[in-house]
């Protein structure tokens, strides 16, 4: 197996400074969390341009070329609900460091992303659920299937369709957590790659607890068979967690300075 | 149904390290397959063979190896007989004499030494220390600066004198060897602890220990192993420095290849004796995962050479 792949969450329109520059085209701040992230060890970087309806065709392409050649042509997760400007993204995406991944497709509305990974060569997220949160993972497997049966019939490659088992907030749906871990574990039999929102689980807590709390959930994940999560590059501890999570799998060689690398 | 094969590639490569400069650069790794695994893909550049001499020259040296350097009545023409072995891709130059337990040569004969070599040959160098770790920290300095340009290999930086090494190297813009003892956390934690001083990847080969065949070898099989698909299957860049192993240094200190004929007449001729180890340890570390052997005698030297150009 490889390394475990951390997909960095913090280049989103929903943080005021990130929206701003967006709005604006202003490189400085998008470039900053982005340096932030990678410097942390992010493997891909997440960009969410939010729903961005009239100008997200345009806004799309313009974040794609500022961080790829920014930072060495870094692999991108295309993350928004507008089908369009995923494509514009992907148009003038180079493929060097990795295949972009469309952020996501369901089994729901948004089926027909995976339509468009499969016909632009990239991966893409696949959340096993419908409308809302699935009651239990016979309803999370059936649309693990659905969703794999469809990218197989337009020729994707089973390991580009990265599952999300839809991570829920432990504040509210503590009983649902087994059930996470189980459907990954579902996953990771089957051979299926798996991803997900991973920092939704410690929502709404106090702000020293959730790394603590994302952290464990984490390592019970990758023991399971997650093979990458959305996260915060920027919180130490998970970072540390995930990394020695990789040693333990033999994901990667031992060295002392494991934490560095 | 006919049979169908799968190549075996990779979508990581081993790095390339060029030793030398102008003509006489060889260039080692680049290849994205298991080692020899030329049928599944090119290997890119063929692994290499090295001459090892001595700056203590002919010292203890078998009659055909004599025979081979006859004539050669100092360091240097010993070199250059050694870069004209048949199947020799690199010198080796083994700064013996500079161990202070022993002749303790000065650095500033060795390095007088080391420029007339590299000056009086058509390839490119190598230069082993003394294996005194204070010594050489002050040695590979000096050697450094005075071949710079050369673009020579530093055999080796350890645990114990990395800092001092790597630096040199990164200095003078030589490339630097990673010695470890068929340690593989310890190998890979040297590349990280010399990336972090500033020396490249690119300019980072890899000493991974060896032993002579019988005499352990099946940890360093599986020391080699177990690189080789770290770098190649888990992408891990900082194990993917091509592999230089110095068998010779191995096969000519066991009993195999020193103990005379007269003592073990069932065993016969000691330096064919010899000529098998050294042959027959390097071609296991071909076959394990080097990119690169230093061996030291002619019939070696081109057998293996040979070999390597009828499976590639």
């Amino acid at each position: 197996m490889g390394k475990f792949i951390t997909i960095g969450e913090r280049i989103h329109c929903i943080s005021p400074s990130i929206r701003e520059a967006m709005n604006n085209r202003n490189p400085e701040p998008i470039l900053k969390r982005a340096k932030a992230q990678l410097d942390a060890g992010a493997d891909y970087l997440d960009v969410n341009i939010g729903p961005a309806e009239s100008t997200g065709e345009e806004l799309m392409k313009w974040a794609v070329k500022l961080l790829q050649s920014n930072f060495d042509n870094v692999p991108l997760c295309l993350d928004t609900a507008n089908r369009k400007a995923i494509e514009a993204g992907i148009s003038v995406y180079n493929r060097s460091k990795g295949k972009p991944i469309v952020n996501s497709a369901d089994a729901g509305d948004r089926i027909e992303n995976i339509d468009l990974a499969a016909a632009n060569d990239a991966i893409c997220i696949a959340l096993c659920s419908k409308s809302g949160v699935p009651a239990d993972n016979d309803e999370r497997m059936a649309y693990c299937q659905e969703l794999l049966e469809r990218g197989m019939s337009l020729g994707m490659e089973e390991t580009d369709l990265w599952f999300d088992p839809l991570f829920l907030v432990i504040k509210g749906m503590q009983d649902k957590q087994k059930d996470v871990l189980e459907a990954i574990k579902m996953f990771s039999d089957m051979g299926l790659n798996s991803t997900g929102g991973l920092s939704n689980v410690s929502n709404g807590m106090p702000k020293e607890i959730r790394p603590i709390m994302d952290s464990a959930m984490v390592a019970m994940a990758m023991q399971n068979g997650l093979t990458s999560a959305i996260v915060n590059p920027c919180d130490r501890r998970l970072m540390e967690t995930i990394k020695s999570c990789d040693i333990i799998k033999d994901n990667c060689l031992y060295a002392d300075s494991y934490l560095e690398i | 149904m006919p049979f169908k094969g799968k190549a075996e590639t990779f979508n990581a490569s081993i790095a390339t390290l060029d030793i030398g400069t102008g003509e006489k650069t060889i260039r080692l790794g680049g290849q994205n397959v298991l080692p020899l695994y030329a049928f599944d893909a090119s290997m890119e550049n063929p692994p290499r063979v090295g001459v090892e001499i001595s700056d203590e020259g002919l010292e203890g040296y078998t009659p055909k190896l004599l025979e081979y350097y006859a004539g050669a009545s100092d360091v240097v023409s010993i070199a250059k007989k050694a870069a004209a072995m048949e199947g020799a891709d690199f010198v080796c130059l083994r700064l013996d004499s500079a161990d202070p337990n022993g002749k303790n040569t000065s650095i500033e004969d060795c390095v007088k030494l080391a420029k007339e070599v590299c000056a009086a040959i058509d390839k490119p160098l190598t230069i082993m220390g003394s294996r005194n770790v204070e010594k050489d920290g002050a040695l590979f300095e000096k050697l450094a600066e005075a071949l710079q340009g050369e673009n020579v290999l530093l055999l080796s930086a350890r645990e114990e004198d990395y800092k001092k090494v790597g630096a040199s190297g990164l200095a003078y813009n030589q490339k630097v060897g990673a010695e470890s003892a068929v340690d593989i956390n310890l190998a890979k934690q040297l590349n990280v602890l010399l990336t972090q001083l500033g020396v490249a990847p690119k300019n980072i080969g890899m000493n991974l220990g060896s032993a002579a065949a019988g005499y352990g070898f099946e940890y360093v099989a599986s020391t080699m192993e177990r690189v080789k698909s770290a770098a190649l299957s888990q992408n891990d860049t900082m194990l993917q420095m091509p592999v230089i192993t110095p068998v010779a240094l191995e096969t000519w200190a066991v009993k195999e290849s020193i103990v005379s004929e007269s003592e073990v007449p069932e065993w016969g001729d000691m330096e064919e004796r010899a000529i098998h180890m050294e042959t027959v340890t390097a071609m296991a570390c071909l076959a394990s995962g080097s990119d690169a052997v230093i061996l030291r005698h002619p019939v070696s030297v081109s057998k293996i050479s040979a070999l390597i150009g009828a499976l590639l």
